[in-house]
């Protein structure tokens, strides 16, 4: 137990950690993703897969809490990172530019725990509006389940839920433009060649994050499905 | 040329500094950078004022001794290129250069543009070494390295130890520096023996002497004079996780 304490609280245990939870997170929001697109399929769909998911139980549970605890664990590190920063230049430069070339410092990189934080802050919204929400129920099959499809259809209806739900997607889109590329270096998964391969294809993970997260609340909200 | 200079002057640790002003005009444009400083001292100390501190040495790009950051970049806009190796014909006639020293809390001010170092001899005191004997100077072939360890070993040896992969980065992070060490040392066989304790001790030494975490901003890269690839800090990474058994 000391040996893994050590560990994790060695700077490089601190990126290799960021770098897991941080992918164990996009592997989540990837399974969310997939599972959105259920909607476009009807109301059956979208409200089976959630009943589906619901029945699963104590597999649920540990997920949920897996998924909470590698949550808890990124915010921490994320926010240690960016203090331990401050403190490690404690006088700043008058006049402070990057050189570009190799350099990986960008919107993106330098946002990273502004973009984190307002994810976490989304998170939170985010459960309130559907996961603690009372839902109407809906009948399809005789089993009675919520019915998710017409809470998502009512609060996309609105422009003000919408703009902001539309926008944090494109946060969460900066976010992963560095963070799966960075993800790699932090746990090793790099070399001179591949690096490059590694930033592009991060670039459009990230861009087709995002856009597929826009789509449901952009097609719901001007009528397309 | 005239070249117009903001350089940051400290008495010391302890009395807050600030930017000064100085023109120079008559900038030749084959001078290096820390030639026309120099020229600037000679003016100052004729004037009876005190010249600018400034660290230089070879000043041929191989010692790691100069340490100027121009216009927020370390060692100046050009890649590849220590201070000492920058010309002023790379700038033009009228420019702007702000002058500064390395900022980072683990490398303290001693005075203008000199800052203290110490901080990476010690992290190399804590493993950047091989200490088993060696014995007499090998016959070149006894000991074979294949292409690609011996070439890998060669770019991280090329680390001049300058320390501007911390001054560029946002988090003041020395891992390009050590990444370099430890991974040079672990292409080769004679680093192997001590491989696991000595990227243990390097990295927690890294973090005593309060660098910061690196959050793979690859500034580090792009600064690096002798063109150290931030492979080496994936390559430390990789080290220390196998270094697993040795971690108390
Ligand atoms: C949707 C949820 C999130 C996903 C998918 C995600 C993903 C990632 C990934 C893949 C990385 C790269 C890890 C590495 O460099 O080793 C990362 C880094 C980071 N994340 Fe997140 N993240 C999420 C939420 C958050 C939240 C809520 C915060 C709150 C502070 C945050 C803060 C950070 C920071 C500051 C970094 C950079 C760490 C560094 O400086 O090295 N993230 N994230
Ligand atoms: S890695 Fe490059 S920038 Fe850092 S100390 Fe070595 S030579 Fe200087
Ligand atoms: S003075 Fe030796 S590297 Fe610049």
């Amino acid at each position: 137990m000391s040996k893994a304490a050590t560990f994790l609280k060695s700077q490089v245990g601190r990126k290799i950690a960021t770098g897991v939870t941080g992918i164990g997170l996009v592997l989540f929001i990837i399974v969310h993703l997939l599972g959105n697109l259920a909607y476009f399929a009807g109301p059956e769909a979208i409200n089976t897969y959630s009943y589906t998911l619901h029945q699963m139980g104590p597999i649920l549970w540990v997920v949920r809490l897996g998924l909470l605890a590698f949550f808890v664990y990124h915010v921490w590190l994320g926010i240690s990172i960016w203090l331990e920063k401050r403190r490690a230049r404690p006088e700043g430069y008058s006049v402070y530019a990057s050189r570009g070339g190799a350099s990986r410092q960008n919107w993106s990189s330098r946002s990273m725990v502004v973009t984190g934080i307002l994810l976490l802050i989304f998170v939170f919204t985010h459960l309130y509006t559907f996961a603690f929400h009372d839902f109407a129920t809906a009948i399809h099959d005789g089993v009675e389940m919520h019915d998710v499809h017409q809470r998502l259809t009512e609060v996309f209806q609105n422009p003000v839920y919408t703009i902001y739900y539309v926008v944090i997607m494109v946060l969460l889109g900066m976010h992963l433009r560095h963070g799966v590329w960075s993800a790699f270096q932090s746990l090793g998964w790099m070399s001179r060649k591949s690096n490059p391969i590694i930033y592009s294809i991060a670039f459009v993970l990230a861009v087709i994050i995002a856009l597929g997260f826009i789509g449901l609340p952009i097609s719901i909200y001007f009528g397309l499905v | 040329m005239t070249i117009h200079l903001k350089i940051w002057r400290q008495k010391d640790r302890n009395t807050p500094g600030k930017l000064v002003d100085y023109t120079m005009d008559d900038v030749n444009p084959d001078m290096s950078f820390l030639e026309m400083l120099d020229w600037l001292n000679e003016r100052l100390m004729n004037e009876g004022k005190e010249p600018i501190e400034f660290d230089h040495d070879c000043r041929e790009g191989i010692c790691g001794s100069c340490n100027l950051v121009l216009n927020g970049m370390a060692h100046g806009p050009h890649e590849a290129t220590a201070v000492c190796q920058l010309h002023m014909r790379k700038y033009k006639d009228g420019d702007t250069i702000v002058v500064e020293p390395w900022r980072a809390k683990a490398f303290p001010m001693i005075k203008d543009l000199v800052v203290d170092r110490s901080a990476f001899d010690r992290i190399m005191t804590a493993g950047g070494y091989i200490s088993i004997n060696t014995g007499a100077p090998a016959d070149a072939n006894a000991l074979p390295i294949n292409k690609y360890d011996a070439d890998l070993a060669f770019d991280y040896a090329a680390c001049i130890g300058c320390g501007a992969c911390v001054a560029a980065c946002p988090n003041s992070s020395a891992s390009l520096f050590t990444g370099a060490k430890i991974s040079q040392l672990a292409h080769l066989p004679q680093g192997n023996p001590e491989r696991k304790r000595r990227v243990v001790n390097m990295v927690d030494k890294m973090a005593e002497e309060g660098f910061g975490d690196c959050s793979n901003f690859a500034e580090c890269e792009a600064v690096c004079p002798a063109e150290i690839s931030i492979t080496a800090i994936a390559e430390m990474r990789r080290e220390y996780f196998n270094a697993l058994s040795e971690i108390e």
